[in-house]
């Protein structure tokens, strides 16, 4: 092969692995940022609350109220959902199948008003103001959107969505006891899953995430129901009492339950399906026994999901970091 | 960034901000009339004095919250506060927060009773105490928020952060 051809081809393959290389860089810069955001209360309009605020981690990032409410104090309409392998979902909320990229959801509870939850709408320009007053933000969202342009929302939920693609459970009892380790589960919790699986929860509860993504009713929606789930987007009566089937992993650690998390128990969650109507009392506790094997503690405990320390995270490369130096004030 | 994925991104969460609000639900309205009359130990809370966060461990102790007796706590922009740990819930640059100490004479059960849904930590030998209750006030009593620890005789900061404005009441008191 000539000397020249040896060279471009070298060149080319440098390349194309420098590029594969940068892509890189900026998908763990976006992941290191999208950290930082979510856990960052300068997201809403007062300070006061981050998507964490209401997405804990050692809940499976749900939130142990019924609802929660926003800045304002209003009340929030439904249940927090837990986050664990949230990238996998193909319906991302309780009740509106439109929504299907995390990016677009995380937009929802920053800028939403059913309810008003991080209250930013209106103030949009607060964003790129307020995390662009911080050196250590600049040199994290340029090693992220390295092309440029201003702070703003975009390049906030992009940031987020990224971190939450990393939000990955793989790793709990059910999980291993699937992998063969006959053991990993009790024998009650082995009687649970049996009656899992007999009894028609894995119609809905379904695949390794135990979610089928689609909305059903759990039994006949009340007459005054308020929320009245997919059929407030779809506008079809059919659709009344429709909510998307949660996914389950971490469930043990999520209470309350349903989509207004009228449900304190595991307990009171099963019996409101009606395909729950007639079981023992002996096979609903083993069904939560079984549930409770579906619990990832590491998951809970990672501490690349967890709230970061205070400054700039280290180590930032000093090409993309050139005043991360001059250390962010204390962010308490 | 791309266009047509900002676009995207915007168009599906548009549609799914702009739901019909017809389910909305409304706190309930309170009236002069409508105050609860509160529990014995929480009677502190309808006369608080004024008192200053501290912005820092040193000077803590001049910020002393006695149990029983509500404050009106002046708060200090977050950015300017240090406190000896990471709260959980760290507030934004535009919030407020600030340290108050307190000393607890005798081991038992104590609420933490707050005008706003601040996030508090107490801390007690640089760990914060994990909390053994959450839940709101008694309706229409402007108690927003209410947290129960366990602790055992000796002195603690409480570190308060992610507060909306400048002005916090706060009450600790021993549960029945």
């Amino acid at each position: 092969m000539p000397v020249r051809l040896l060279l471009a081809a070298a060149a080319l393959a440098a390349s194309a692995i420098a590029v594969a290389a940068a892509r890189d860089d900026t998908a763990a810069a976006k992941v290191e940022l999208g950290r930082r955001l979510f856990y960052d209360a300068d997201l809403s309009v007062d300070g006061t609350m981050a998507c964490a605020t209401c997405h804990e981690q050692r809940r499976g990032f749900s939130d142990g109220n019924a609802t929660h409410p926003g800045v304002t104090g209003a009340p929030g309409r439904r249940n927090v959902p837990g986050l664990a392998n949230v990238a996998a979902r193909a319906a991302l909320t309780w009740g509106d199948p439109r929504v299907r990229t995390l990016e677009a959801q995380a937009a929802i509870p920053l800028f939403g008003t059913h309810p008003i939850e991080m209250g930013m709408k209106g103030h949009e320009a607060e964003i790129g103001k307020r995390l662009g007053a911080d050196a250590c933000y600049r040199a994290q969202f340029r090693a992220a959107f390295p092309s440029g342009g201003v702070i703003d929302a975009t390049q906030v939920v992009t940031a987020i969505a990224a971190f939450q693609r990393t939000m990955i459970s793989r790793d709990t009892p059910y999980d291993r006891y699937r992998a063969g380790r006959q053991d990993a589960l009790s024998a009650s919790q082995r009687a649970g899953l049996r009656a899992f699986a007999t009894r028609g929860c894995t119609a809905c509860h379904a695949g390794t995430d135990l979610t089928d993504d689609r909305f059903h009713a759990i039994a006949p929606p009340a007459a005054n129901a308020r929320d009245t789930g997919l059929a407030e987007i779809t506008g079809r009566a059919a659709d009344a009492g429709r909510f998307k089937t949660p996914g389950l992993r971490n469930v043990a650690v999520s209470a309350p339950y349903l989509h207004d998390g009228s449900a304190p128990m595991l307990a009171d969650a099963i019996r409101r399906h009606d395909t729950a109507r007639g079981l023992d009392d002996a096979t609903i506790a083993a069904l939560a026994d079984f549930l409770t094997g579906l619990t990832d503690a590491a998951f809970l405990h990672d501490p690349r999901l967890s709230l970061p320390p205070p400054g700039c995270p280290r180590p930032l490369s000093p090409a993309a970091a050139p005043d991360a130096g001059r250390a962010s004030a204390p962010r308490g | 960034m791309d266009r047509q994925w900002t676009r995207a991104i915007w168009a599906a969460a548009m549609m799914a901000m702009t739901a019909p609000a017809a389910s909305a639900q409304t706190p309930p309205a309170c009236s002069a009339e409508a105050k609860p009359a509160l529990p014995a130990a929480l009677a502190g809370w309808a006369t608080p004095a004024p008192l200053a966060a501290a912005t820092d461990r040193d000077g803590v102790a001049r910020a002393t919250l006695v149990p029983g007796k509500a404050a009106t706590v002046t708060l200090l922009p977050t950015p300017t506060v240090h406190y000896p740990l990471q709260p959980e819930k760290p507030g934004g640059s535009v919030s407020h927060g600030g340290l108050l100490a307190f000393t607890i004479a005798r081991a038992g059960g104590y609420r933490v009773a707050l005008g706003s849904a601040a996030w508090i930590d107490v801390v007690r030998d640089g760990k914060a105490v994990v909390s053994t209750a959450h839940g709101h006030g008694p309706a229409c009593s402007t108690i927003r928020k209410m947290v129960d620890f366990s602790l055992e005789p000796g002195d603690y900061v409480l570190q308060i952060s992610a507060n909306a404005t400048a002005e916090l009441t706060v009450l600790i008191a021993p549960l029945p």
